[in-house]
């Protein structure tokens, strides 16, 4: 079936005609309904929607307080289970941040200090010179000096010691379930659709179950943290592991490895480089999740952005905001290099102990100065004040110069934008009577990728409909969609300049770094001051994060065009702009297309902050279900988010498989 | 700057895992002789004036020798944390934003409530002084009727352009705009430091705004502006369409005043007797707080100081909590 | 001649890629014609192959790419199952070995080494080559003790400590071989271990092997699909289209009487003098001819074809005991040389 569909060519006509039809449609189908009493096509009646909003609630009532296990509840449980897990989160936070306390509360006494500063800087910059070398030595340097240079480090402590925690565990968990996505094709299949959910569903919808079950604290912030970081880390070891040449394996089977020989020995080292880009997104989804962490009682750095920024003081939330991109990069960079860090060829065994290990017995001489110094010498253990520098005031003052001088200029490209692009596809998209809008994800998945995708097509946008969230995902939907397309207008040369460019890479590293991890909150208040709230502000937020994996996948995939390729086409004469167009570019287009899903996926995961300049969609049905305590809303809208996501990245993949195989 | 928070010794849940976790296993909270030794934890939200609230209750707690810990925590998702007894006390409930929020915890019986601060909220529409020159008659309502235009921008025009509040916190000003006849069109932010960026922004350009404004809070010390004034509330205004000049609309009227209250895990008043009534008598009014606020965040003193200042100050008041 | 023993013996083995592959071939009363299972969406990989893989000999795979050599090998030490068919081990049947039974045979008796190396990118030469008994084991200090020995042994002392990415392609595929010899297999599969390389490094390669087989004298399984190499490695050469054996026989067996035009195909450019030994083209003995000298039977007639030339007489073939069994003059040569037909 699946087969004849894709086989049979699709006339151009066919779909032009479909666009044309669904533009009249979006004009005309509101008087056309009324006049032949259709209405009910157009628009979805109130009365048919389903109240299933109650029962979700009850039911998540239930599970938080009643479901049990014959002898304790299932709260009971995960109350235990975050008991275990705050063991270690406490060490992290009380060596880095507090120090070893004893008592609780106000008779707290503090028995050992943490680490003072000149210890944590010095313990990751001698890591950076073992990983790599004084290059990245001096980069942790930087990092963490910055970090006390401007007044941040007790806060970033804190977020480190989270990370320093969630990290492991994240890793760990997402290890071990691609290892068992990889080696039960059944396990896969289940997961598959559980990883979309988790990605896309928006944290903020399942906040206060979590809060419920795991208690109000640093762990339920790691928990969240972990199912939102997860599933980037699960994809990327099945990938990793599918990646592994067949010989390997076949090797390990011929020395006659035992299935864990051969994860252990073989697949998991050789899948490294994968692996680690997993690692990767798990540190950056993770600081990614600081400012929600914050909120529910992990503190640091994204406490200090939205104390700064609910007093409007931009530059103090800049600072706490950069402060993350600066832990995000130091610790990314080490990862990095600790990975693929390889061991000198020889070691010299015969000097005597500090010198043999001169790094650690740095550290640990510092550790030990640090702290007996700091007895008397207060700056040696705590970053004095008076050394401390700030920005913050000229932050202000430069978005107040852009305000006063530029307004109107800023003015005039936001009313264009507004004019000829965001009202006319937002009234196009609220037009379209919803049978309509079925249809056509029925009929183009048939056409596309067979029964299959049209069935889940028309359930899950089913789904949208009944709980009547409709009107809210097609403002969702038409937000996310001119973002995605401007984000690949942008990022796609951006991409490629950073390939081509020698240089020019390293500085986009940085910068797709910081958009990633920046919280958005940051940047979204000075957007709101130029150009007020509204929907242009909500495509330049959701640009700026979704350009992110446009930049880099389209960098990744013209990085792995083989040489060879390249140097053949110089021998028959390729122009250097023949090369990147004939060459490069379609052989990069399949790594391109992955980046697509995940711009969408980015996109959509931003629809909770397009909610904060006033956008009527989704992510604000999210908000008002937690202001209201309605889990079942939350839910609900949580859901939908991830519907749309699901379905766009489907639909992405089939036609991107028709672009590619068509041109 | 104020960042008192940066430097005060983070109190966190310290007691080394162990604790926590014999608890977690016993699947109960420690036994309540007279009064527990356990800290009580008080939030801190993300606004000064709360931070306030909170330093000045745990600074008197402390005084009674009672532990105190200060756990930063959303102000929405910190009901979840009273609920289940992670969270103890929460000093600045507002009825203007979180009354259902308190009403189905009350509901439940694990939140309880314990009676307002002594601070009153206002909330209510809000412009900025030069407005007046531009829209004459103002604070009146009245003079809405004849300068929305003023208050337009090239979105809205030629609608009055006011940005309210966010759509959770309620405000019924789209019925507010239509009962009274106003040319206006409503814009609901999602958190409430967009509203006071768009203040900021138009402010710095003497550009027409009306914004959800609110008391107690550094906005009328910060900006030169004030509140409109519209038909008094009444009950009968939202619930009788008779009511009011308007005789077929309800919402003819401006907005109630809210109380700010405090809330706490329904356990605080059988685990900690003594802290239980000292919250409860808690009491502070709009202008000592006003003062304080704006020292703290407009003058950048620092926030302990401020607060043992009070606290000096004002020992016969807190001594009798 | 010692006698021949039969290491492994392959005995109508059948492989059928596709789904549902091994059903369609199980259900089918005799065996199914090509066009069935084209028709059904399989490939055929290995059609009813029979062969026996001798004790201490070199048994070279050859064909075109896509022949099925690869899957040939892959079935003998059963990293594919096959579809159907027997494959008996040391005169066990391989294929009713259990999981833990095939890993020790697979630990202590077979050896493989890959097309492309297949060398773990994170160990240094010494963590590869000690790799099989680390696996198996073996405690460290034996293994990177024996390891060392034998990578001495394939001229890669010094070295040690490098990483692959640090070694040319020949260095590579040295210590796949040591890699694959530490174990000290029974029988030993080579999947095109020289065709990576270029063509000197190739041909010291398979010197280098041969010296290790006559030190070593392995059971070996050898692809190629180079008849240049076949021949100066093979005991036995087989032949492989499209999953079929089409011939299987010594080199000269091959070109001097080739089953079918695709045999003759691989033959055709060979030099024949290489390959042909004396005994194929010697005539019967005058009865009381003058020889100008005596040749061995077994000798190829590369090794004798200037002395033939240039004496005026023909020379005398014995066989191994010493008697005269034939003759082989100027004309026998030449006719050789230029393919001509005996006449
Ligand atoms: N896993 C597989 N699934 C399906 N078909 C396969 C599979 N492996 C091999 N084949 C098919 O079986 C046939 C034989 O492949 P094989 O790799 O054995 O060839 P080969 O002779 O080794 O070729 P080469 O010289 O290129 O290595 C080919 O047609 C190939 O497409
Ligand atoms: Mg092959």
């Amino acid at each position: 079936m699946q087969r004849a569909a894709l086989s049979k060519p699709l006339p151009a006509a066919f779909w032009l005609a479909l666009a044309a039809l669904s533009l009249s449609l979006a004009f005309y189908a509101k008087p056309l309904g009324e006049a032949l009493s259709l209405e009910w096509l157009v628009d979805y009646p109130k009365l048919w929607i389903v109240p299933i909003q109650s029962q979700i609630s009850a039911a998540m009532h239930w599970l938080i307080d009643e479901a049990s296990f014959g002898l304790f509840t299932l709260r009971e449980a995960l109350r235990f289970l975050s008991g275990l897990m705050e063991v270690p989160m406490n060490l992290a936070i009380e060596g880095l941040a507090t120090g070893l306390l004893s008592g609780t509360g106000s008779r707290a006494v503090e028995i050992f200090p943490p680490l003072s500063w000149i210890a944590v800087t010095v313990i990751f910059a001698a890591t950076g010179h073992y990983a790599k070398g004084w290059a990245l030595a001096f980069v942790q340097l930087a990092c963490f000096l910055y970090l006390a240079l401007f007044g941040q480090w007790h806060s970033a402590m804190l977020t480190l010691a989270s990370i320093a925690v969630t990290l492991p565990f994240g890793v760990a968990v997402g290890l071990a379930l691609g290892i068992a996505c990889h080696t039960w094709s059944g396990f896969d299949r289940f997961m598959r659709p559980v990883l979309d959910l988790m990605q896309t569903v928006p944290v903020f919808a399942y906040l206060v179950p979590i809060l419920f079950m795991f208690g109000f604290g640093p762990v339920s912030a790691m928990i969240a943290t972990i199912i939102y970081a997860l599933p980037p880390m699960i994809h990327n070891t099945t990938l990793a592991l599918k990646a592994v040449p067949d010989e390997l394996r076949e090797f390990g089977t011929m020395v006659g490895c035992t299935p864990s020989q051969m994860m252990r020995k073989i697949l998991l080292p050789s899948a490294l480089s994968g692996l680690m880009v997993g690692v990767n997104q798990v540190i950056m989804s993770s600081l990614n999740m600081v400012i929600i962490a914050s909120m529910i009682g992990a503190g640091g750095l994204g406490y200090d952005v939205l104390f700064s920024l609910r007093r409007l003081d931009i530059g103090a939330g800049m600072e706490a905001g950069l402060a993350i991109v600066v832990l995000a990069i130091a610790l990314d960079r080490l990862s990095q290099a600790l990975a693929t860090r390889h061991p000198p060829a020889r070691k010299t065994t015969s000097r005597a102990f500090p010198l043999n290990y001169p790094r650690s017995f740095l550290c640990v001489a510092v550790i030990a100065a640090t702290w007996i110094g700091g007895n008397w010498i207060e700056a040696l253990q705590t970053f004095p004040e008076g050394w401390q520098i700030s920005t913050r005031q000229y932050w202000g003052e430069l978005v107040k110069a852009i305000n006063l001088n530029f307004y109107d200029q800023l003015e005039a490209v936001k009313l264009f934008f507004l004019a000829t692009l965001l009202l006319p596809v937002k009234g196009f998209m609220l037009g379209l009577p919803w049978a309509w809008v079925i249809g056509l994800i029925a009929l183009g998945g048939y056409k596309l990728g067979g029964w299959r995708l049209a069935l889940l097509g028309t359930m899950l946008f089913g789904f949208i409909l009944l709980t009547g969230q409709w009107d809210y995902a097609m403002i969702s939907l038409y937000l996310c969609g001119v973002s995605v397309l401007l984000a690949i207008l942008i990022g796609a040369p951006l991409g490629i300049l950073a390939a081509e460019v020698k240089g020019f890479s390293r500085v986009m590293r940085v910068a797709v770094d910081t958009l990633q991890t920046l919280p958005t909150f940051v940047y979204l208040i000075p957007v709101v001051m130029l150009f007020n709230s509204g929907d242009f502000s909500a495509l330049i937020a959701v640009t700026l994060y979704a350009v992110v994996p446009v930049i880099r996948y389209t960098a990744h995939g013209l990085d792995q065009v083989s040489p060879n390729l390249i140097e053949a086409g110089k021998m028959i004469g390729c122009s250097k702009w023949q090369i990147l167009t004939k060459i490069k570019l379609p052989l990069a287009a399949p790594h391109m297309m992955l980046g697509l899903s995940q711009t969408i996926m980015f996109a959509l995961s931003m629809l909770v902050i397009t909610a904060l300049v006033g956008t009527r969609d989704l992510g604000q049905q999210v908000y008002t279900a937690l202001s209201q305590a309605d889990p079942g809303l939350g839910l609900i809208a949580g859901l939908s988010v991830a519907f749309i996501a699901i379905v766009t990245d489907r639909f992405a993949a089939v036609a991107a498989k028709w672009l590619t195989a068509g041109g | 700057m104020n960042s008192s928070h940066n430097r005060r010794p983070a109190h966190w849940s310290v007691a080394g895992g162990s604790t926590a976790l014999l608890a977690a296993m016993l699947g109960l909270a420690s036994p309540a002789s007279a009064e527990s030794t356990d800290p009580i934890k008080l939030t801190l939200n993300d606004w000064t004036g709360q931070h306030i609230s909170a330093t000045i209750m745990g600074k008197v707690l402390e005084s009674k020798g009672l532990s105190v810990e200060y756990v930063q925590a959303d102000y929405i998702a910190q009901f979840a944390g009273l609920a289940s007894g992670d969270l103890d006390v929460a000093m600045e409930i507002w009825d203007t934003t979180a009354k259902q929020l308190v009403a189905d915890g009350v509901a439940t019986g694990k939140i309880e409530d314990l009676g307002g601060t002594g601070m009153k909220a206002r909330e209510e529409w809000w412009y900025p002084s030069y407005m007046k020159e531009r829209c004459p008659g103002l604070p009146d309502w009245t003079a809405l009727k004849s300068c929305a235009e003023a208050f337009s921008t090239p979105e809205t025009a030629p609608k009055g352009r006011y940005v309210g509040g966010p759509v959770a916190w309620g405000g019924n000003d789209e019925e507010r705009i239509a009962a009274l006849g106003l040319d206006f069109e409503v814009v609901h932010p999602g958190t409430d430091s967009i509203i006071f960026a768009e203040l900021e922004s138009a402010y710095q350009r003497k550009a027409p705004i009306m914004i959800w404004g609110y008391e107690p809070h550094w906005l009328n010390a910060k900006y030169k502006g004030e509140f409109v004034e519209f038909p008094p509330y009444a009950p009968e205004c939202y619930t009788d369409p008779a009511w009011g000049i308007n005789p077929d609309a309800t919402y003819d009227c401006g907005k109630p005043t809210g109380m700010i209250r405090k809330v706490a895990w329904s356990g605080v008043k059988e685990q900690w007797p003594t802290a239980y009534d000292a919250i409860k008598n808690f009491q502070i009014s709009n202008a000592e707080m006003s003062e304080m606020v704006s020292r703290v965040d407009l003058k950048g003193e620092d926030l302990n100081t401020v607060v043992d200042g009070w606290i000096a100050a004002n020992s016969a008041v807190w001594q009798k909590w | 001649m010692k006698p021949a023993v039969t290491k492994l013996a392959c005995r109508n083995i059948w492989k059928v890629f596709g789904p549902g592959g091994d059903r369609f071939l199980r259900g089918a009363a005799k065996a199914p014609s090509r066009d069935a299972f084209t028709r059904a969406g399989l490939i055929v990989a290995a059609e009813d192959i029979s062969l026996d893989v001798i004790a201490g000999q070199i048994l070279v795979i050859m064909g075109l790419s896509g022949s099925g050599k690869s899957t040939l090998v892959r079935l003998m030490s059963r990293l594919i199952e096959p579809s159907s068919g027997e494959l008996i081990f040391e005169g066990k049947d391989l294929r009713k070995a259990s999981e833990k039974e095939l890993i020790e045979i697979r630990r202590h008796k077979m050896g493989m080494v890959f097309q492309s190396f297949a060398l773990l990118p994170h160990r240094t030469v010494l963590g590869n080559v000690a790799f099989p008994l680390e696996v198996q084991g073996v405690g460290k200090a034996v293994h990177e003790e024996k390891a060392q020995e034998i990578i001495r042994l394939v001229g890669l002392a010094g070295r040690e400590n490098c990483y692959p990415r640090e070694l040319s392609g020949g260095q590579q595929q040295r210590v796949g071989i040591a890699r694959s010899l530490i174990s000290d297999p029974h029988i030993w599969f080579l999947d095109e271990p020289f065709s990576a390389l270029d063509p000197i490094i190739r041909r010291e390669m398979q010197d280098e092997f041969l010296r290790l087989q006559s030190e070593f004298q392995k059971t070996i399984v050898f692809i190629t699909h180079d008849f240049e190499e076949a021949i100066r490695l093979a005991d036995r050469v087989a032949i492989m289209k499209d999953g079929r054996i089409v011939q299987i026989g010594t080199p000269e067996e091959l070109v001097l009487a080739p089953a079918d035009d695709y045999v003759r195909q691989f033959t055709k450019h060979v030099v024949r003098a290489k390959v042909v030994s004396v005994r194929a083209i010697m005539t019967a003995p005058g009865p009381d001819a003058a020889y100008a000298g005596s040749v061995k039977a077994t000798d190829h007639i590369e090794d004798i074809a200037d002395a033939v030339e240039k004496a005026a007489l023909p020379f005398a073939v014995q066989d191994e005991n010493g008697r005269i069994i034939g003759a082989v003059g100027r004309r026998n040569i030449v006719d050789v040389l230029i393919g001509r037909e005996q006449s």
